[in-house]
This record gives C-alpha cells, structure tokens and sequence, in this order.
C-alpha cells in the first residue's frame, strides 16, 4: 500500500513531462492510432516491436517466477526449524512441536517478566509450587508448607535435582529471592516480593538484603517471614519471579545466566537443548526431574517465534505445529476440517473506566448510571464483537475467581445488566440537573486501536446517542499514548482491561483503592478503600471473601466501570496430541502433562 | 476532356452578347469548400466526443457526482445508524423476520411445548436469531458441561466445532446468543468429569434458527405502518439494504455515499487550490524569468525533495487533530502545500516555451502590451494543459485520501471514507467479501474514469492535433 501511494505520488511529476513529450510526438502517432484504415508504414514497425516487447515481459515473469522459488528453496535450507522435525507430531522420537509468539528476552528467572518466557519457564524450571493439570496449585520442588501468622514455612522434598546433578535446596530459593530483591539486578518484577519481611526496604536500598525474612534453616527447610500476615503468599511463589537458581552456577556465568541454553541450570520437566534466538528453541526431557515418570513427552520444539494468525493458521494446517489460535476468519473453515476446538478464558476483564476526577462530568454518579442502564454487555460481546472465546462480562471480577465454596459471583450475586432505557433517561435528567446543565456536552473516548476497541468504540457512539442522546468523541491511540493519556486523566471514558498476576481476587479488587496507580480515573471512596485493606490483611477466609463481595457491590453500585467482556480464545490442537492444559496462571500453554495417542491419528 | 469542353472558357465564343454580361447570382453550383468555423472548445469537445473511452469516463463522472450529491437526497438513510439485526449483510440477502418479545434473560426453567417429554439435550425454545436455548437432563456424575456448536453435522468426538462455553457445576441449561445466523445449527453437550476434564460421550440436538426481530425494534426504525397492529409472531420486512450492511449494520450504499462527499471534497477542491498556485508560480516564474525565475524554480524542486508521506503525516501531526476531530482539512493543506510544484514547473516550462514563438514576438513588435500577451497567448495556450494536469490530479488526490483513511489519518468515526471503510473491510474479507469489494469498487472506478478523462482531454485539447483531422 505504502509503496502504491508513493509511486503514484512519484508518477505525478513525471507524468506531466510525458504529456510534453507525448504531445511532441503526437503528431505520428495520432495518424497511426485514429487513421487505422489506411496502414501507415511505420504499422509493421510498431507490430514488430510490440512483439518483442511481450517476448520480453514474458521472459521477465519467468525469470521473476524462477528467482522465487530459487529464493524460496534457499531459505528453506537455511531455515529456523532446519535439522529439527518439521512435523508438529513426531510420533517416533515423542517431539511434539509448537511456537513461540515472541522471543524471549532472557530465561533469567530474576529478571524476566513477559508472558513467553514465563511459559517456557513452566517448561524448563520449577518452583515451591506449581500448577497441575486442572489448573490447580501442587507441591511442586517443596513437598508441604504451613502458614502460621505471618511465618510461612516450606518443606522441600530430598529427590529435586538441577540438571547437573546437584539437589535442589532451600539455599538456592534464598539465594534467588534475595538476588531479585537486591537493587542491582533491577528486576521489574521485585515488587511481587514486597509482601516478605524488608523486601521493599531492601529492594530500594535502604537495608543490607541480608535483613529480608526469608532463611534457609538446613537445605530442605525454608522460612519466609511476612511483613504482615497475608492469605495468599503460597498462591505467589508458583510465578517464575520465585524460581531457585544455583547460586555456583549463577556466578559461573559472569552475569550471562539466562541468556543460552547452556547458561542456565534446570530443575524442571525439560531442559533447553539448544536455543537459536529469534528463530527457535528445543525442549528435551530432563531425566533428573524428580518426577519425570509423570512427563510423556520426550521433546517438545519451539521451531516458529511469530505471532502472526495467518501465519499460524497456516503452519499448523501444513501440520507444522501442533496448536494455534483461531481467529473467527479462519472459524468456518475449521469445523468444515473438522479439527478438534478448544476454548481457553484467558483470566482478564475489559471494562470501560469513567474518570472520577472533580473536574469531570463523569464524577457525577446519575450520569454514570444512565450510561450503564443503556450498556448491554451481551449485545456488544454476541452481536458487535462476535468473536470466539469471547464472553459478555458482569462485573470487575472474571469467572474463574472462586468463592469460599464455588463461583464467587454465585455466592454474591449481582442483579443482570439490563438495558432500560426509561431509567436511564430518569437518571441522565436527574445528572443534568444536578450538574446545571441543558445539554451534556460532548464526552471523548478514549480508546486503543485494535480491531476490537474499533469496533467497540464505534457501537458505544451509536448506543449513548441514539438511547441518550450523548455524543462520544473517539480518541484513538495506540498502546503507550493511551496509557500516557489514562496517566494523565486525559479522557472521560477510557476502554481498559486487566489481568490476573497472581492466583487470589485480590489482584482485581484493589483496583480501585485509592493509592492503587493502576487506577487511572482515581476513584476515590474510603468506603471501597477500607474493604481493600480487610481484604489485603485478614487471614480469615471467610472474612476475605466477604470483603470482596463488598468491593463487588460497590463497584456496581457506584458505577466505577461499565463492564464490557472477558477475553478468551478458541485454539485448535492436532487430533494426536492429548493433553494439552492452558493456564490463566503459569504456562498459558502447558505441555507438561501432554501425550502423543498415535491410534487418534489414523483418520487424519 | 468533356468537361474540358464544355467550360465556357474554353470553348471558342463565336458572338458575345449582352446576356454574357450579367452577373452570375449566388445560386453557384460549386460547393461551398470552407469547414464550419470551429472554436477552440467545440473543436475539443467534437474530438473528445469521437473518443470513447473518454466518453464513457465522463458519463461515470457526471453519475459520480450525481450519486455524491443526489444520491442522498434520494436515499434517505443515515449512514451512522447502526441496526444491530443485520450485521454484515450480504446484498440480497433474505430479510423477512418474525416479530418477538425484546428478549428477557432465561432462567433455564421455562420450556417450550415441542420439547416437552424430550429426554436428553434438547432445545427449548424455539429457536431464533435472538437466542437458542438448550436444556439437558443432568448426566449422572457429571462436574459440569462443555457446549458446542457447528455449522457442519458432527461426525465424532473431535468435530464438534466451536465450544461456547464451560458450565461449572449442576447448571442443566445454557443460552446461546453469539453471532446466531439464519441457518442451522448442531448443538454438542460433553459432560466433564470431577476434576473438569472432558469425556468421551457426546449428544448432539439440531437447531433451525430463524431470524426474528422485537417489537420495539419494528417500532424504532419505522418497518410498518401501524406498530399497534403488530403481534408477536407476524412476519414483517426487515430495512432494506441494497448494497448489504457493514460489521455494525450500517446501510453500505448510504455509507458509499457518504465516504464520496469525502472523496471528492478532497479530490476536486485540494487540486483545484494547488493547480491555480502552481499556475500562479509558475506562470509568474517562466514570464518574469531571470534571477526571479531561477529563485521560484529551485524553491520548487526543494519542495519537490520533500518526503510526501512522512511530510503529509507530520502536517497531521502539527496541525493537531483533537480526538473526534476529522483529519480532512489538515490533510487538504497538507497535500496543497506539497503538491503544486509539479503543476508550477508545467506551466513555466509552457510559458517559456510560448514567449519565444513567433507570433508573440510579432505582437510584441506591434506593440502589445504585456497584458494583452498574456490574456491573448499566454493563457489560451496553456489552458489545455493545466485541464490536463486537473484531471490527472483528482485521481491523485482520491487515491491519497483513501490511502491516508486506510492507514487510520483520515475520517474521525462514524463519518465514512473509502479508504477507511476498505480498512475496515478488509478484516472480514473472507467472510464478508462485500465489505471490501464495494468500497475499493468505487475507489478503482472514480479514479480510472478520471484518469482516462484527463487522458481522454489531453489528446482533445492538445493545438497541434486539430490539423490531423
């Protein structure tokens, strides 16, 4: 596109010197193009050359043709996923082979905090705990922990080894907390460990890191000691930020650890064969997991790092890969393939945030009500999105958070978004009058540019005018200046989301506390903020629990957001490949428990 | 030889008479040998007349501009009205509907008289574009549910199709509403297992989905005459659409139309502004020549040199285009800021070239005044040329603007443009082709009827091919 537009801009000086000359040798040719009865002489010329010219246009094409597929050829030799198996499934040697969206940074553990690494790490490492195949905490490298008040001890179990032989021991956790805390490592993700004794003191270098509560009593036992008592301490130490390293090894490789497969030790279900960056990494089975009977797998390859759809689409309808995400393009034709579809809800909630501050109209609480009165969460997510995976959202809280005995939101329920549109207009008349207006001025939106918050965006102008009579103005921005603009309060709604970054509610409900920076139209309401604060320091579940189901109704009560969708993906996976788990927490993609069944794959 | 004797000249005259002597009259028999006189412009339009291509691009103009500027008074649909019913609708798609109920959120108790007595998965209600309803008997062990739809009949365990959704618990009911066709579809239910995981046994119930629409609906977009009449289950027409609808239900003709005030705002006003300073320019250059000459030309190429795109978006940048804001006045100042060299370096060459001909210099000797050269030679001589150059910088100018939509510095939403409804076409281009074809359609027809025009009026306007004929 970009080059079309620059060769017609390109054309246009040019073209107009060709109308000069064209007009000089107009004169012979006009004759020949509008006399055609008479033949002129130079007709045969003209004839005859034409000729040769498509002679030579055909011989370009060709040419152009064989450079393709000798490029092609060439490129093939020296591709990413050459001397590894091209199959997704290798059903002689075990290998099943996958992507990568991205390439990881680095495989430090101290250091890394994106999804992709984290996903490889689940593969390649272990911590205290793990997740299992439902999703579900296990012991992992500590075979039992105990929480009394603020004292949290783990037991680790005698067999774990790093993949060099060595055991496993509580002094490569201490070791490993301690590094990410020091400010020298710099690591993004320290404040995970603020809730530990000194963490936040020692990570800003007020205290020596010696002072952080966390010991190796002997090489199996490890006591962490919190800074207040908190209930969902265990739930974090599964994040790979929490991951042992070996302190020996770690000085061995003068800072690189992390950065090759062969800079990095492995107490995990695999280890990292080899590691070509930017195109692909190789998974073997690590025979020094101590619980390495319950891996199937003998390899798994990451032979493709794109997170093109397409691209996947194709790899994996070429059989290349063994799973890829679908966009509802591609929906029709796989079940006319008949591949097996899966779903994954991806743990986040999108929400429109109004700007509480006093200088907006927004503040106003009827405004906010009529606004979600006419919202219709299942309109938008089953008639304007439409995507697969997609679910209409509720409330602030997705689906998977779990109440004291089941759903949270069975256990506080809320009533349905309905849209009513009579109720709304009441209590848009009630804000006018109460603001002292005649009419609402206009209201900017401020929105992403993906696909979605396109389409998103656009419905939301037509709702609020057409039912109330609001008119949205669309600010759309990419990724990091709406960011700077929600910093900035710079917008009267914004289209938001958020995700889960450790398994307890918690990390939705205090969203909206007033200290959280994470909430860019700074509500504010001590209400809200007292619930947070029961919630952040009770140990009693109930009580806990309890307190979310406050901040739940507050939030709707209040109207702090209008909630718009929980987002998820529908996933195809070979027919062969059984197995496959995909976590809201850990390894979104989890092959840990997965397994080839050769017999699934004679109808293929 | 006979005539050579008969003409009177010739043949020897034995006696004159007085007779001889008369005048002739005017009733001569030899024709009249002289062309009808011709100006200028009937000469052209006689020549562009006898060009076909040209013709028929001027038709598709003149019915361009029709359908931009009458087409709206005729077609009476709001291009930003968005009719949630008939999202992505293809031309010609079939729009009858059963009036319904506004729908109401379903308990899962409630069931439908057909399905009465049915064991197993069923459907329990009927079936519509506005929800499909499933019911089961709860399967014995069960931890919950995992629902599946397809387009296809199921042919096993694997081809179940697009799960919708995991049901956590006892729960024996689940309402679908997502994106639901006119069409039918297969129903899957695969019980889970204590821990969540998926078995093997599967039932499968068929669904006949038809489309419906509320009663309120009816009422707000005006589809019959009397709404009190109205009863659920009656069969009403739903809007016409001739061209289909977009991804949000917007009417796709009245958007065309729209996206076209647009176009050829830009298309003819920007290069209507840019030719006439470059005329200017260049004329003023090429005349006065000399150092002032060598000054304008040498500005000229320095903005020539200007990187087009990169400029046009650092315009947009500058100019500040507030949120909701469109981006079409700076882009038009932009492109007339960065455009008219090309036509100011035409017209100073013409110019040049025109001061040194005989017949100028001829009328400068008579002693001509420079305005009478200028009104007499200088701009009928050049005329054609910058037409010319007109109509081959509408074409331009539309294709820049739809460029510039399709990457997102165009139209603030909901106004439409070609270029961003090609874009927003484009997502949906396997599933919905008519999206994209008929924006990108408009955008290929307007610009090669104006370029075979231009072409068309080079050829007819050009002087020194009036004798060729």
């Amino acid at each position: 596109m970009l080059g079309a537009c620059l060769a017609v801009r390109d054309d246009c000086p040019n073209r107009f010197y060709q109308i000069d000359r064209d007009m000089k040798q107009s004169e012979s040719q006009s004759e020949s193009t509008q006399s055609l009865p008479a033949q002129a002489p130079g007709d045969r010329l003209t004839q005859a050359a034409s000729r040769q010219l498509a002679l030579y246009a055909a011989i370009v094409v060709i040419a152009l043709a064989a450079a393709m597929f000798g490029l092609n050829y060439l490129a093939s030799l020296t591709s990413s996923a050459a001397g590894m198996s091209r199959q997704a499934v290798d059903v002689e040697n075990n290998i099943i082979t996958s992507y990568l969206r991205e390439e990881p940074p680095q495989m430090n553990s101290l250091r890394s905090s994106d999804a992709v690494s984290s996903m490889v790490m689940a593969h390649v490492m272990e911590g205290l705990l793990r997740y299992d195949e439902n999703s579900q905490l296990a012991p992992g490298v500590a075979e039992r922990w105990e929480q009394d008040g603020s004292t949290v001890t783990f037991w680790l179990r005698d067999d774990a080894r790093w993949s060099n032989g060595e055991p496993v021991t509580a002094h490569d956790f201490e070791f490993a907390w301690k590094t990410v805390l020091a400010p020298a490592t710099g690591s993004q993700y320290a404040f995970l460990l603020y809730p530990i004794l000194n963490a936040e003191a020692a990570n800003n270098g007020e205290i020596s890191t010696d002072e952080i509560g966390v010991e190796a009593v002997d090489d199996r036992t490890l006591v962490v000691t919190l800074e207040t008592p908190i209930a969902y301490f265990d739930r974090m130490v599964a994040y790979m930020t929490f991951m042992p390293v070996n302190e020996a090894f770690y000085e061995q490789t003068n800072g690189r650890y992390g950065a090759d497969a062969d800079q990095m030790l492995y107490n995990g279900p695999f280890i990292m064969t080899s590691w070509v960056h930017g195109a692909s990494m190789q998974l073997r089975k690590n025979p020094y997991y101590w619980d390495a009977d319950r891996i199937k797998l003998d390899g798994l390859n990451y032979a493709h790092m794109t997170s093109d759809s397409n691209t996947l689409q194709n790899l994996f309808k070429d059989g290349q890969i063994a799973i890829a995400d679908l966009t509802s393009e591609m929906l029709e034709e796989a079940m006319f393939q008949r591949w097996p579809l899966s779903q994954f809800m991806e743990g986040t909630t999108f929400y429109t945030e109004f700007n509480h501050r006093p200088d907006r109209l927004t503040r106003n609480l009827n405004l906010r009500k009529a606004m979600l009165l006419v919202h219709d969460p299942s309109e938008l997510v089953n008639r304007v999105i439409k995507l697969p995976g997609y679910l209409p959202a509720e409330t602030l809280f997705p689906r998977w958070v779990e109440g004291m005995n089941g759903p949270f939101r069975e256990e506080y329920p809320l009533p349905p978004l309905q849209r009513d549109v009579e109720k709304a207009r009441e209590h848009l008349q009630m804000a006018l009058d109460e603001l002292g207006l005649e009419e609402l001025p206009p209201l900017v939106f401020l929105s992403s540019d993906t696909p979605v918050a396109r389409i998103q965006s656009e419905y939301y102008q037509e709702v609020f005018r057409r039912y109330l009579g609001i008119e949205l103005l669309i600010d759309r921005q990419v990724f990091r200046q709406r960011l700077e603009k929600m910093t900035a309060g710079d917008f009267d709604l914004v289209g938001a989301g958020w995700g889960p970054d450790y398994n307890d509610p918690l990390t939705f409900a205090d969203l909206f506390a007033s200290w959280n920076l994470n909430n860019r139209g700074r509500y504010s309401n001590p209400e809200l903020d007292a619930q947070v604060r029961i919630a952040q320091s009770s140990l009693d579940p109930q009580e806990r629990t309890d307190a979310f189901g406050e901040i739940h109704r507050i939030i709707r009560e209040q109207v702090v957001i209008m909630p718009d969708y929980e987002r998820g993906y529908v996933y195809v996976t070979d027919p062969r490949v059984k197995g496959i788990v995909r976590h809201v927490f850990g390894a979104e993609t989890d092959f840990t428990n997965a397994w080839i069944d050769v017999d699934a794959g004679d109808d293929q | 030889m006979d005539q050579h004797l008969k003409h009177p000249t010739a043949a020897v005259v034995p006696t004159l008479r007085p007779t001889d002597f008369e005048a002739l009259g005017t009733q001569s028999a030899a024709p009249m040998l002289v062309r009808p006189s011709r100006s200028y412009w009937q000469d052209a339009w006689q020549r562009l007349k006898a060009n076909k291509r040209a013709l028929v691009s001027l038709y598709l103009v003149v019915g361009l501009i029709l359908f931009t500027f009458a087409g709206p008074l005729v077609w009476r649909v709001d291009p930003a009205l968005q009719d949630i019913d008939q999202i992505s609708l293809a031309p010609g798609a079939d729009r009858r509907a059963l009036v319904v109920e506004p729908f109401a959120a379903w308990n899962g108790v409630t069931e439908w008289a057909e399905s009465q007595g049915q064991r197993g998965l069923r459907v329990a209600d009927s079936p519509n574009t506005q929800s499909v309803r499933l019911k089961w008997d709860p399967v014995a062990g069960a931890g919950g549910y995992m629902v599946y739809r397809n387009i296809y009949e199921p042919e096993g365990r694997d081809s179940l199709g697009l799960p919708l959704m995991q049901i956590e618990g006892a729960q024996n009911y689940y309402e679908d509403r997502l994106d639901l066709q006119p069409e039918t579809y297969y129903y899957s239910l695969v019980p889970l297992d204590g821990a969540g995981q998926q078995g093997n046994d599967y039932q499968t119930v068929t669904a006949e989905v038809r489309r419906v629409i509320t009663v309120d609906e009816v009422i707000a977009r005006n589809l019959v005459d009397d709404p009190s009449a109205l009863m659920p289950g009656d069969e009403v027409m739903l809007a016409w659409h001739p061209l289909g609808t977009d991804y949000l239900g917007r009417d796709m003709l009245a958007r065309l139309m729209a996206g076209a005030q647009v176009s050829l705002f830009i298309g003819l006003l920007a290069p209507l502004l840019f030719v006439s300073f470059g005329v200017v320019y260049g004329a003023t250059a090429g005349f006065i020549g000399g150092r002032l000459d060598q000054l304008f030309m040498r500005f000229a190429d320095f903005v020539v040199a200007l990187p087009f795109l990169l400029f046009m978006i650092l315009f947009q940048v500058v100019f500040g285009i507030g949120p909701g804001e469109s981006g079409i006045i700076p882009m038009m100042v932009a492109l007339v800021i960065l455009s008219w060299p090309a036509t100011a370096r035409l017209v100073r060459g013409q110019i040049l070239q025109i001061r040194e001909e005989a017949y100028v210099s001829a009328a400068r000797l008579l002693g001509a005044s420079n305005k009478y050269l200028i009104t007499r030679h200088m701009i009928p001589n050049t005329l054609g040329v910058i037409l010319v150059t007109l109509t081959f910088a509408v074409p331009t100018a539309i294709f820049t603007e739809a460029f510039l939509s399709f990457i997102g510095m165009g139209v603030a939403p909901p106004t439409a443009s070609w270029g961003s409804m090609c874009n927003e076409g484009l997502k949906t281009m396997l599933t919905h082709p008519h999206e994209l074809i008929f924006p990108a359609a408009m955008i290929s027809i307007t610009v090669l009827a104006f370029n075979l025009l231009g072409d068309g009026l080079r050829d007819a306007l050009d002087a020194r091919m009036r004798s060729s004929e």
